[in-house]
């Protein structure tokens, strides 16, 4: 498993990542916590080469992308170098806690 | 029925020394004097927000500003959207008989008020406080995961994105209040400094001071008759993390709900005032609205169709990318200038005549969308 915390909908098994209360697909209070396989391919991603904040700043800049998890939501990642739209990754929380995809 | 009866826009750039509440107040004054009202008129007030000032009542400092007492005063707050969903709310408020004279204004001195750090960092805020902002994401990354997503899709280079941006420059050189007029080509905006791939520097609007403001009223006053034809809002989602597959899905239905009202289609415009954060903003509204084949966006630019003589004239103030972006002043001056096109009042950038325009804005990244068909009536 990857450390990735999702919800999935015990009604229509719809899963996503941001926090909620109720199903945003059909509605259903039936929410339960899950975590992600890990496994998933990349949707967009980018090289940030003017961070938003000076610590940030990096030599060659640092990748995020938004990757597809295999059980359906878009969860934004930091990215490895290289990876490009429509690659498999792995996902898994590095440790800062925040979620790294790397070439599967 | 709502017309745009009074517009104003101050220049962009650096207006040192003035803060959000002094900018706003001057646009207001002059978009009063511009409609021939006096201040007392003003029954109505939709202010935008300012990053500089973050006040939490900015409807009613603006009110007590201009030493006005209107009967509806609130601020509104939906980022680059903001002008356009506060001229619809304007449209409501007179169709709900409510007010007669609604003034919307927005203004801020976003470049020099504080230090680039401060502003890219607060703007990055408008991201996922847990999911998104940790990530070292920025406004310019969260529409770089679109653009490359949409040069993916439609096979689109960034040699064609950076078109965009030329037509901007050029169409800024012929306005003596835009913020950038020096003229640009498309090695000049692929050879800029990257930012976040495959955005470069002149992919970006930039940061501006400024301000811009619009007054709507039941009837037409001086000059010519413009009316809010049509409306149409979408709010698709708010984090970049949910945006929908179709990049263009929240602009298509606001367009679409603007098109219906007003009784007319996409290929009805004779101008267009379109929200230009990003070459890649430009690019996907004007395929998702059918201005361009999908990927097309920047050969039709490089062909003529945005430009003043083409068949979708475009910016013609030299949009965000180069009139300037100070926050909310940015889409009011798109506004100002289709409004000032259609009554013929564009000086050496008038258009040959433009009775129907349809004009557009998103904020947040692609996630609150509004939009506008004006058509003159006499
Ligand atoms: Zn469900």
């Amino acid at each position: 498993m990857s450390g990735v915390a999702i919800q999935s909908c015990g009604a229509c098994g719809r899963s996503w990542q941001f926090r909620r209360a109720a199903c945003p697909a059909c509605g259903s209070s039936s929410v339960a916590e899950a975590e992600a396989g890990g496994g998933g391919t990349v949707w967009s991603v980018t090289t940030v080469l003017r961070a938003p904040l000076p610590e940030l700043d990096v030599p060659g800049g640092y990748g995020i992308a938004l990757v597809t998890l295999d059980e359906g939501p878009r969860i934004m990642c930091r990215a490895e170098a290289g990876i490009s739209i429509g690659d498999r990754v792995r996902v898994a929380l590095g440790e800062d806690g925040l979620p790294r995809a790397s070439r599967a | 029925m709502a017309h745009l009866t009074g517009v104003a826009v101050t220049p962009f750039g650096k207006h040192p020394g003035r803060g959000p509440v002094d900018l706003m107040e001057e646009a207001a004054l002059s978009a009063l004097a511009d409609a021939g009202l006096p201040r007392e008129a003003v029954d109505g007030l939709v202010s935008g927000y300012a990053t500089t000032y973050p006040h939490l009542m900015m409807g009613t400092v603006m009110a007590e500003r201009l030493a006005i007492r209107p009967r509806h005063a609130h601020q509104a707050q939906v980022g680059g959207a903001t002008g356009a969903v506060g001229i619809i709310l304007a449209r409501h408020l007179i169709a709900a008989g409510a007010c007669r004279h609604v003034l919307v204004v927005g203004g801020e001195n976003r470049l020099t008020g504080q230090s680039r750090d401060d502003a890219v960092k607060t703007l990055a805020g408008v991201g996922h406080p847990v999911h998104e902002v940790p990530l070292g994401a920025s406004i310019p990354a969260y529409y770089a995961l679109v653009a490359a997503r949409h040069l993916h899709e439609t096979g689109a280079s960034e040699a064609d994105l950076a078109e965009l941006a030329v037509l901007m420059r050029r169409h800024a050189a012929a306005h003596p209040g835009a913020q950038l007029t020096k003229p640009i080509t498309v090695a000049d905006v692929m050879a800029s400094k990257p930012i976040a791939t495959p955005l470069k520097f002149l992919d970006c609007c930039p940061i501006s001071d400024g301000a811009a403001a619009v007054i709507v009223s039941a009837e037409p006053l001086q000059g010519a008759a413009i009316r809010i034809a049509g409306w149409g809002e979408a709010h698709t989602h708010q984090h970049v993390s949910e945006m929908p597959d179709d990049l263009g899905l929240g602009a298509k239905l606001a367009a679409a709900q603007a098109f219906d009202t007003a009784g007319r289609s996409a290929a009805d415009m004779r101008l267009l005032g379109l929200y230009d954060s990003f070459t890649a903003t430009l690019a996907v509204f004007l395929e998702a609205l059918g201005f361009a084949a999908p990927g097309r966006a920047g050969p039709a630019a490089h062909d003529g169709r945005f430009s003043r003589e083409g068949r979708y004239p475009l910016n013609l103030h030299g949009g965000l990318m180069s009139y300037g972006h100070p926050g909310v002043a940015g889409f009011l001056a798109h506004v100002v200038e289709v409004v000032r096109q259609m009554r013929g009042e564009a000086g050496e950038r008038q258009v040959a005549d433009a009775p129907l325009a349809y004009c557009h804005a998103d904020g947040g990244v692609f996630s609150s969308h509004a939009g506008f068909v004006l058509e003159r009536t006499a």
